[in-house]
């Protein structure tokens, strides 16, 4: 075995001891080690990534070279590694962007413990991404969830609060019923790998046996998992929570945490269950429907909202829908389309609150439509890429928005039943979010006789401005590349099975 | 062969030229100029008639569209009417344009309409003619807003987008026609395809209907009429001369072309589109005349008189004999000349007393003996009685429609215009009575004569025994026109 | 060389604010020199056209960015490359009195490159890319003023504008899916093998993808964009929102009917009969806003809507002669409306006036303007003699011949439609020329007709418009041809 087959346990164990070692550290050293070991991640997984596309097949790690049952298995494929250099991109660029608002939103003294949850949360996704082992995915979604509410709670304003305990009881009702679902596995396999249950599962099919329970349990692991990424009706925890708490939680909540569920529910369907054997059960027709439905009222609630990061917000919940949808059609392209949306969507919606974030800062803080007017001019740089990145949420050509969207419609078309829903729906979604953001970017455009709010040029937001360029780069990139991107998910897909 | 494009260019530039001019004429020089220019067109008119025998293509608009032009009796007859009547109404507004502004606005429309006037009639073919149809309505609604008061302006929109209206009407037929005939020139007999005539007959008779009814309106006849009571009121009076002796006749000249030339006169005979046209006429008669009875401003009256009369002639057209189309055509002529006395008449009174409605005219014949005179003597012409051009045209008309084979309008027809005749007697002859006959307590003491100058009184004059000697010498003309009249029924 | 054309417009747009011009002049040379220069590269191109499509980049899968040059193009391009110096030169003059001139030629400069992108694409993912392109570079145009009524006029127009292309984007999938290539090949690319039974749910998308399209193209019920649009600088509502952005629309329909669905799988569905009523109801509906609209530029952008639903027509009638009709009156009536607008501009730029009812006796002032206001408005009636009454006549010809009779009713349309425009322009030019006998012209004493800059562009225009309605057939057997598929 290669050392680098060793990587993805590194990157783990790293960023979960990094993260015990900043709560003895002040501030600015935490937020060193943190960035440290986000990069390193990064590096790592990068190599990795080269190295599975070289050797062309995945490999699985035994820990402590326990052999299974008994031991912890960690598994990586180009998919896995792919996903952890792309959330450590994203985490990166969105730490460092919100990095000098973190001064104005959490107390001085609090900042170690904001690496620290940043570094456990770091470690949970990496955990998530690689696991092999149902238990322990179950146990980093337990951390996961508690750094997350610890980030979302940090900033300590009364909303904030109230954000965090929403979030964490329907977090946590979530994972309850995920746990159940885990039990009934376990209990109708007897095993806990991934590559165990599916082999038993489909001798269960096979003979016929406890059908119904099968069901019932991956109906529960879908629904916790879907409860957890906020997908339509279950969303009523996210807007609170990406809308009150710092900028780089919402950008990292939005982008990578329920992406991390989306991942992990995507390892079940694929390693668990069988993606065929998944796709006979009703289950794709209702998560179909409530992708749909999502896309759709996530973004009337959008067009509702007043505040812009709340909006943005709300935008995640369609988005989200856009993904389920994708994985209820059913189909490789359908879950080709959804992942490379988990990446586009990653990308640009991080980059809009990082841009939102610099547009509110030029209008007294206000995050109100009516004080946002001509922050774009104010803010020339964050203008730019907050209209950078909604033109790639409504999904023109050159960004990475219109790839999914492609992707999206041409794997509708070939589901002969749900095509037309899906194409209308898609279409009625993109006029909604045509208007929400486009409003927004007008707004910001708009010229207003109050002129007491500063202008910002690029002297005072160096870092600031370089991230949102990268992030800009990053979405192009994935629009006007993405065959590789395409392939590589494809290719990620087949090592799964 | 250039010759022929001479008469209609030349008025027209002429006329662009005095619009564009930005010095302001002494109204001398305007009115020299303007003279001679007319001079120059009637002369260049009748050359043209009298030496260019050949068809002559201007361009081709597209490869389908020539611009054709080609002379025969039917273009000689209007042409003739349209030179007389334009210079005879031409030197009248010289002394009538005095009490009205902007003189040089109304002399550079007024050559034009002349020279478009002029295209209408040797147009060979529909294109042609069409384009010389709307560029007519072009050019002459300035004439009828050109006193600029509110009421003339609306008249002036009216007359337009009627007019506009009924040239669309009928270049919806004119599209289909252009696709189902083998060439657009106008041939006598007709020109419309056989196989389309027998296969969508129905539609093409529905076309047909189209383009009566939209020619119909430049022609007054109803239901499209309304503009034409309202427009000549409002213009000036030399303008409505030639509106209602000469432009409107521009639809009867259409419906010629379009029905005896393009469709053929045996395409529409004893179809439902006869019957609707004849009723059509004759409601117009009977209507014109009894709202021209009731209406108490002399223009106005006359208006309404135009109306029925030009549903004379229509009438005629629609029997499709060659008693009747003789008869149309003799109305054509004689309807020219009496309504353009009538309106210059009527002109020459407002000039003078300035005074618009009838009852106010008591006496006028004392005052202005030779311009009633003449106005009697046409009103005479267009009641149909001998030896005036009206009795002769009535006369042809009447003869045609007993003999053609109409039905129930056979009768009904004749009958007709007899009561519009006795109609025609009762709104025109008052004005006779009134000033002749002022009654007794007329005051004779301030009695002034109050003739208008020659430039007003020769034109009259010309117009009025004109319309007589069509009366006393019809066959003249009769007899040139019998020989095409049969090629054509 | 293809990629220059569309480049250079680009880059002049983008230097404009960049170089440090010391006088005016400069930058009007500058922009003028770029522009004149890009147009005569682009007749060169057009006339020394290769059948070669030239690949820029590949996109994802067997979707590419690339570009050919066929009769379309050649239409199109060369109806946009000749129409926009002159509307520079306007611009040029017009902009004197408007602020923020640099950001205005940018963006103005640039949306020539994206037209011409648009014109030129060779297959129908390039063609999207650049229409959506399109829409971003012409909203800043639209908020140029910044008032709160431009602002959301833009917004408006982004809306549409967007929400249209993501139902033509359907279409677009529908074509990578069941088509042979994304390529425009007349005739359509559709491979028979793969439509199977669904028949009817591509025509349904057929619509959709119609409508889309449409929104550019001002179908009714998607209209109300376009005249609120007006409140940008008239440069911009004469050349984009009567030309290039709405013809975009109408030849991105064209593109679509012709080159990807095909005539052959659509002649004769109800998917046509759905968008000929559409297209008929908009031509009356048009004309018949514009004449109660009293803003003149509103007023003429309601008759775009109209005259660009002619153009339709003309396509969806869905023969050669069809299109032969559609491509005539896309070019006509381009050079029509623009002249009508850059006159209403002119008064506007001279007078301050806006409204129909303001216009009195103005004529005798500005004579050259109206006079060629007069020459394009009747033109617009569509009076013989004049470029209006050719391109009527081939789409009546086409309506005729198509043998359809819900394109009979159509020509009725037509017809009702011209006799509304008559009504609504010469309403104006009846003020201005006849102002009633008790006018008193004091107030507008001082006004007169522009300078060269403004008059030149429409003394041009007027000779294009007198020079089509008189000698209309080598064009309109180019437009034959290209219609046919000869070039």
């Amino acid at each position: 075995m290669d050392f680098v087959c060793n990587f993805p346990f590194f990157s783990i164990l790293l960023s979960l001891f990094s993260g015990t070692i900043c709560s003895i550290l002040p501030g600015r050293a935490a937020k060193v080690v943190n960035r440290i070991v986000i990069a390193a991640v990064g590096v790592m997984s990068g190599i990795l990534l080269v190295y599975l596309l070289g050797t062309g097949e995945s490999f699985v790690y035994w820990m402590g070279h326990f052999p299974a049952p008994w031991g912890n298995e960690i598994r990586a494929g180009v998919l896995e590694a792919g996903m952890a250099l792309f959330f450590c991109i994203i985490m990166y660029l969105s730490m460092a962007g919100g990095a000098h608002k973190l001064f104005d939103e959490v107390e001085e003294s609090k900042h170690n413990l904001y690496y620290i949850l940043i570094n456990l949360l770091l470690s949970s996704l990496l955990a998530l991404v690689y696991t092999n082992d149902m238990f322990t995915a179950y146990v980093f979604v337990e951390i996961n969830t508690i750094s997350a509410c610890g980030l979302i709670m940090i900033r300590q304003v009364g909303r904030t609060i109230e954000a965090a305990v929403r979030y964490m009881i329907m977090s946590l009702l979530g994972s309850g019923l995920l746990l159940f679902g885990l039990c009934i596995m376990y209990d109708l396999t007897g095993h806990l790998l991934m590559s165990n249950i599916k082999e038993s599962v489909s001798v269960l099919i096979q003979t016929g046996e406890y059908q119904i329970p099968l069901i019932v349990s991956v109906a529960l692991m879908c629904v916790g998992l879907c409860i957890k990424s906020a997908l339509f009706p279950f969303h009523a925890w996210l807007p609170d929570a990406y809308g009150y708490s710092t900028v780089s939680s919402a950008a990292i909540l939005s982008s990578l945490v329920s992406k991390g569920y989306i991942f992990l529910l995507i390892k079940i369907i694929y390693r668990v269950i069988g993606f065929d054997i998944f796709n006979n059960t009703r289950i794709i027709d209702v998560l179909f429907v409530f992708g749909l439905m999502g896309m759709i009222f996530g973004s009337l609630s959008a067009i509702k909202e007043n505040d812009i990061r709340r909006m943005i917000a709300f935008s995640s919940v369609a988005q989200i829908g856009y993904i389920y949808m994708g994985f209820g059609m059913g189909t490789q392209a359908g879950m080709v389309a959804s992942i490379f949306h988990i990446l586009s969507h990653a990308a640009t919606k991080s980059l809009l609150f990082i841009a939102a974030i610099g547009l509110t800062e030029v209008s007294g803080g206000s995050r109100k439509f009516i004080d946002l007017t001509g922050a774009g001019y104010r803010n020339k740089w964050a203008g730019v890429a907050f209209t950078a990145g909604s033109l790639s949420m409504v999904g023109v050509p050159l960004f990475s928005g219109f790839i999914s969207k492609l992707l999206f419609a041409q794997a509708a078309v070939q589901v002969e039943g749900k095509m037309l829903a899906a194409l209308i729906v898609l279409g009625i979604s993109t006029v909604l979010n045509a208007i929400y953001f486009m409003k927004t970017v007008i707004r910001i455009y708009a010229v207003t006789g109050d002129t007491s709010y500063p202008c910002i040029t690029f002297k005072d937001m160096k870092v600031h401005a370089v991230v949102l360029v990268l992030f800009v780069i990053v979405n192009i990139l994935l629009g006007v590349s993405s065959q590789p991107v395409v392939n590589m998910i494809e290719q990620g897909l087949a090592m799964f099975a | 062969m250039y010759l022929i494009l001479l008469p209609i260019l030349f008025p027209i530039l002429a006329g662009v030229c005095l619009l564009v001019c930005r010095k302001d004429l002494s109204r001398k020089l305007l009115t020299v100029t303007t003279g001679t220019c007319l001079v120059i067109t009637g002369a260049l008119a009748i050359t043209a008639l009298t030496r260019v025998k050949q068809d002559f293509t201007l361009f081709y608009l597209t490869r389908t569209l020539p611009v054709y032009f080609h002379i025969d009796q039917i273009s000689i007859l209007f042409s003739l009417l349209t030179v007389i009547v334009f210079l005879c109404a031409g030197f009248f507004s010289f002394a009538y344009m005095k009490h009205e502004q902007k003189e040089k606005r109304y002399y550079g429309y007024y050559l034009m309409a002349f020279g478009v006037l002029n295209g209408l009639c040797f147009a060979g073919n529909l294109i042609t003619f069409y384009l010389f149809f709307e560029l007519l309505t072009l050019s002459s609604f300035p004439l009828v807003l050109h006193t600029g008061s509110k009421e003339a302006i609306m008249a002036g929109l009216k007359y337009l987008f009627y007019s506009l209206c009924g040239a669309y009407a009928s270049l919806f037929g004119i599209y289909f026609l252009c696709q189902n005939c083998d060439t657009l020139t106008f041939t006598a007999g007709g020109v419309l395809q056989v196989s389309a005539a027998s296969k969508d007959g129905s539609f093409f008779l529905f076309l047909a209907f189209m383009m009566i009814l939209g020619f119909g309106v430049k022609a007054g006849m109803f239901p499209m009429h309304a503009w034409l009571p309202t427009a000549h009121p409002a213009a000036p009076a030399p303008a409505s001369a030639t509106l209602s002796a000469v432009i409107v006749k521009a639809g009867v000249l259409a419906l010629i072309r379009v029905i005896y030339y393009i469709f053929g006169a045996d395409f529409i005979r004893g179809t439902w589109v006869q019957t609707t046209w004849l009723a059509l006429a004759l409601v117009t008669v009977f209507m014109g005349s009894m709202l021209a009875y009731r209406e108490p401003v002399l223009k106005k009256r006359l208006a309404y008189s135009t109306v029925s009369q030009l549903s004379y002639i229509l009438f005629g057209l629609a029997v499709m004999n060659e008693e009747a189309f003789t008869g149309s055509l003799l109305h054509v002529l004689a309807h020219g000349f009496i309504k353009g006395t009538l309106f210059l008449t009527a002109g020459a009174i407002i000039y003078t007393t300035g005074k618009t409605k009838v009852d106010e005219l008591r006496g006028i014949g004392k005052e202005m003996p030779l311009t009633m005179w003449c106005y009697t003597i046409v009103s005479l012409g267009l009641i149909g009685i001998p030896p005036t051009g009206g009795f002769v045209s009535k006369w042809y008309l009447a003869i045609g429609g007993l003999a053609g084979d109409i039905g129930i309008f056979r009768y009904l027809g004749p009958a007709i215009l007899l009561v519009s005749a006795l109609l025609t007697a009762g709104y025109l002859l008052p004005l006779t009575i009134r000033g002749f006959f002022p009654g007794t307590d007329y005051d004779y003491q301030t009695l002034q004569k109050r003739e208008p100058c020659p430039l007003m009184t020769i034109p009259i004059l010309f117009m009025t025994i004109l319309s007589v000697l069509i009366g006393l010498f019809p066959t003249v003309i009769v007899d040139t026109l019998t020989d095409f009249v049969s090629t054509l029924i | 060389m293809i990629i220059c054309i569309i480049l250079i417009p680009l880059l002049a747009g983008i230097l404009v604010p960049v170089l440090p011009f010391r006088k005016r002049s400069h930058k009007e040379i500058f922009l003028e020199g770029a522009v004149i220069l890009n147009s005569i590269l682009v007749w060169y191109l057009l006339l020394h056209h290769s059948e070669s499509t030239f690949l820029l980049a590949h996109f994802t899968g067997d979707l590419n960015i690339s570009f050919r040059v066929d009769g379309m193009s050649m239409v199109f391009a060369g109806l946009v490359s000749g129409l926009w110096p002159f509307a520079t030169l306007y611009a040029f003059e017009y902009m004197t009195k408007e602020e923020h001139e640099n950001t205005f030629f940018l963006f103005y400069t640039m949306t020539y490159g994206i037209t011409l992108g648009i014109a030129l694409a060779a297959n129908l993912l390039t063609m999207y890319f650049f229409y959506e392109l399109l829409t971003l570079v012409t909203v800043p145009l639209v908020m140029h003023t910044l008032t709160r009524e431009a602002i959301l006029a833009s917004r408006k127009y982004l809306y549409y504008s967007l929400g249209g292309a993501a139902f033509a984007f359907i279409g677009l999938i529908m074509v990578i899916v069941y088509g042979t290539t994304t390529d425009f090949i007349l005739g359509g690319v559709l491979d028979p093998g793969k439509i199977g039974d669904k028949n009817n749910i591509l025509l349904l998308i057929y619509v959709m993808a119609f409508m889309g399209f449409g929104v550019k193209a001002a179908v009714c019920p998607f209209n109300s964009w376009l005249p609120q649009a007006g409140v940008a600088p008239t440069p911009v509502t004469a050349l984009l929102h009567a030309v290039a952005v709405v013809k975009s629309g109408a030849f991105a329909i064209i593109r679509l009917t012709y080159y990807s669905f095909g005539t052959e799988f659509l002649y004769g569905t109800w998917a046509q009969t759905t968008v000929i009523i559409v297209v008929m109801f908009t031509i009356v509906y048009g004309c018949s806003r514009a004449l109660k609209e009293t803003h003149i530029k509103r007023r003429l952008a309601y008759s775009t809507i109209s005259n660009l639903s002619y153009i339709l027509f003309g396509a969806v009638i869905m023969t050669p002669l069809g299109l032969t009709g559609a491509l005539t009156h896309l070019v006509f009536h381009a050079v029509m409306k623009i002249s009508s607008f850059f006159c209403a501009g002119a008064i506007m730029h001279q007078t301050d006036k806006r409204y129909v009812h303001e216009l009195n006796g103005l004529g005798y002032k500005m004579p050259c303007v109206f006079g060629i206001f007069t020459v394009s408005s009747l033109a617009l009636m569509g009076v013989p003699g004049l470029a209006g009454f050719i391109s009527k006549w081939n789409l009546a010809g086409a309506a005729v011949n198509s043998r359809n009779s819900l394109a009979y009713a159509g020509i009725a349309c037509l017809l009702l439609s011209a006799l509304l425009t008559a009504i609504y322009m010469l309403s104006i030019v009846v003020r201005a020329f006849f102002p009633g006998k008790d006018f008193d012209d004091g107030p507008i004493q001082n006004v007169h007709d522009p300078n060269w800059k403004m008059l030149l562009p429409l003394f041009v225009f007027t000779v294009f418009i007198i020079i089509f309605g008189l000698h209309s057939q080598p064009i309109v057997d180019f437009f034959y041809d290209v219609a046919t598929g000869v070039y």
